[in-house]
């Protein structure tokens, strides 16, 4: 008896159903070509951005070629008024000490190649300026906490990028790719692909560790924006944008031009 | 016991919507400080049965271990809760800021572990001592599980920890057994004071479960976070090391009488067999209601454990993600946190279920603790070494030879037990 099921039963709407199936296929479709469009990107990007966790331990060599030490830490400089703090200089390990050498002898090219623009660079002992900001130190790793104090996430990588005046810092990866980056073998550290970035202009407040060198005592989630205790976004975790690889190029097109428009 | 982000006690409101004994009750463990409670923590199923084990099969031979460990305990203790104090991060957090990335992830790796062993063994408390009721293990271990989950996820948790610490405090039945048993006293004292070891196997595997089950990874992960939440500051440490040192001394004596009252009972007779064995230590003092007064120990000290290693790894997890973690927050607002702790009990009721000797089981996780437990203490000894981590507060050069040599022992210990074993299967 069952061979005379009718094949239209009251109540089903069957244009309803097939509309809402081309919808989701749409949005399938719709999401393979973004996740396509973000594979192209961080593989487009991996040539122009540079990696501070690639960066960090790798050989800075000298105009002629030498290996001379390697590199520390990066120092950036925390202006209020500029969106993207600048490199101000490196520290290096030659030997068993640390020098600082000043941005303007620095040359770094994708992914993680450091080297000296000529044969004579000014290295000086390290000491810590008021409005410095260590990269390594003070920013990888550490606690990012929100306008309202809840705790976010620790940056497992901070990206820059070269511009004609320099070096600057342009956001803080905070996706878990980078994190196995870093922990899996080290061929793989140089194949920069960046997944979430928060630029830094969402950054509100960055208060570089005391001169002293003594840290803040206290919850941290209690002090944030206080000195040295780490990055504060500018508003609520949700309402900060993660961007993804596609947005992330766009914004650095953005910012290349700027920048551009600026020297001139 | 967390008492991390439960200030709801301190709230005068939710006090006085209890009945009368219970708000005279209840300030009185509030006052426990971090130090005692992290330590008297150690008194969980795991420890209670490895001692008893202890004691049934190597008499009283074991008591100067236990006054090693003891000191090992303190040092290692107020390391922690220094560093959580100076400086304002726990353990996890350190770790992730101040070690290679690498390393960090391995640490939190093997306390992943290192729990996951202990919250078995909590799940087989939680069944052993609903046995001793009657009630199968199949039926506890799962209520058991929604219960510590629906409690620590939607409940109050601050006000369940206090009923599961004030049913732990049973033990303290413990030192009144050991007394009524008339051991040999002579006998006790000279095990205490000299090493009585022997050079077997055995013994050796036990020393490993009584330094893991009694130095406990997760210990020193919680004690450095709930000083961080107390808000202790440089300034107030001196009575939070105070408190730390006296919670460590204290459960240690808890942990030797137990030791003391099962060798008296039952001293000599061979490995645990069984958790009513161990409650047979208990008779002086209970007679025929033993058992159940072992039960309702075992119970609370198993729940309560159950509940707070999980939540350890959960913190420590989060802090190396720097990621939300507080009990104050909804389940959609701290997902890993949650996820973590979640992860980790289920898969301790499910191990906790299959069939097999439940106190081997449990004394095995020990064991497990024995040899992670060093590794870990490493990261401990090194970032409280550290100038740039500490300041002055660093260890100083007397302190730092005497932690390093009781972290080496341990090390020893354990590598020695590790060898045997692998040679063994071999």
């Amino acid at each position: 008896m069952g061979f005379n099921k009718p094949t239209w039963t009251p109540g089903r709407d069957r244009i309803g159903s097939s509309a809402s199936r081309s919808r989701r296929l749409a949005e399938i479709r719709e999401r393979r070509q973004r996740q396509t469009r973000d594979r192209l990107a961080a593989r487009e990007l991996e040539g122009s951005l540079l990696s501070l966790a690639a960066l960090l331990g790798s050989d800075v060599k000298a105009a002629d070629g030498n290996t001379i030490g390697s590199l520390r830490d990066v120092v950036v400089r925390w202006t209020a008024g500029a969106p993207y703090p600048r490199m101000t200089a490196i520290v290096v390990r030659t030997g068993k000490r640390d020098v600082l050498i000043g941005a303007r002898w620095i040359e770094m090219r994708p992914p993680a190649t450091v080297r000296l623009r000529s044969s004579k660079a000014y290295a000086r002992a390290v000491e810590r300026h008021p409005d410095d900001v260590d990269l390594a130190q003070d920013v990888l790793d550490h606690q990012v906490v929100d306008s309202s104090g809840t705790q976010v996430v620790r940056p497992a990588d901070v990206y820059l990028a070269e511009t004609d005046d320099g070096i600057e810092v342009l956001g803080i990866e905070v996706g878990l790719g980078a994190l196995l980056r870093r922990i899996g073998p080290s061929f793989l550290r140089s194949r920069i692909r960046p997944q979430h970035v928060i630029d830094w202009q969402d950054m509100a407040s960055f208060a570089p560790a005391r001169a002293d060198g003594s840290r803040p005592r206290g919850r941290r989630s209690d002090m944030a924006g206080r000195a040295g205790t780490g990055l504060e976004l500018g508003g609520p975790a949700g309402d900060v944008k993660r961007l993804s690889p596609s947005e992330v190029r766009t914004a650095l097109r953005a910012y290349k031009t700027r920048s551009d428009r600026d020297s001139t | 016991m967390t008492a991390v982000d439960t200030p709801t006690v301190r709230k005068g409101g939710r006090i006085s919507r209890l009945p009368p004994w219970l708000r005279r009750v209840l300030p009185l463990l509030a006052i426990l400080g971090p130090g005692l409670v992290a330590a008297n923590a150690g008194n969980d199923a795991g420890g209670i049965l490895t001692y008893a084990s202890a004691g049934s099969q190597f008499g009283y031979r074991t008591l100067f271990l236990m006054v090693l460990v003891t000191v090992a305990l303190v040092v290692v203790q107020e390391m922690c809760s220094r560093l959580g104090a100076y400086t304002g991060e726990g353990l996890g957090a350190l770790i992730r800021e101040q070690f290679p990335l690498r390393s960090g992830a391995a640490a939190m790796v093997l306390l992943f572990i290192a729990n996951a062993g202990l919250t078995v063994s909590e799940f087989a408390g939680i069944g052993a001592s609903m046995e001793l009721f009657g009630v199968s293990r199949y039926i506890a271990v799962p209520v058991g599980l929604a219960a510590i989950w629906a409690v620590t996820v939607f409940g109050n948790y601050s006000r369940a920890e206090r009923v599961f610490l004030a049913m732990g405090l049973v033990f303290i039945a413990y030192p009144i057994a050991a007394v009524l048993a008339h051991p040999h006293w002579g006998t006790v004292v000279s095990n205490l004071v000299w090493p009585h070891f022997l050079h077997t196997k055995a013994f050796l595997l036990l020393a490993v479960a009584l330094i893991g089950t009694t130095i406990t990874p997760y210990m020193q992960f919680y004690i450095a976070s709930a000083v961080v939440d107390k808000g202790v500051t440089p300034d107030t440490y001196r009575n939070e090391r105070i408190d730390t040192v006296n919670g460590a001394i204290l459960s240690d004596v808890v942990s030797i009488f137990i030791i003391i009252a099962t060798a008296a009972a039952i001293g000599g007779t061979g490995p645990l067999s069984s958790v009513s064995q161990a409650a047979s230590a208990l008779r002086p003092v209970a007679g025929a209601a033993a058992s159940q007064l072992f039960a309702v120990g075992l119970l609370g000290a198993s729940v309560l454990a159950a509940t707070v290693v999980p939540l350890s790894s959960a913190y420590a997890i989060a802090e190396t993600a720097g990621v939300e973690r507080s009990l104050s927050r909804k389940f959609r607002e701290a997902p890993v946190f949650y996820g973590i702790f979640t992860a980790q009990l289920v898969i301790g009721a499910m191990v906790a279920l299959l069939p097999g000797n439940l106190v081997e089981l449990v004394i095995n996780a020990q064991v497990l603790n024995g040899f992670i437990t060093p590794v870990l203490l490493t990261y401990v000894l090194i970032l409280a070494n550290r100038r740039s981590v500490l300041g002055a507060a660093a260890n100083g050069r007397v302190f730092r030879a005497v932690a390093t040599v009781c972290v080496s022992v341990v090390a020893v210990l354990s590598a020695t037990v590790l060898v045997q074993t692998v040679a063994g299967w071999v």
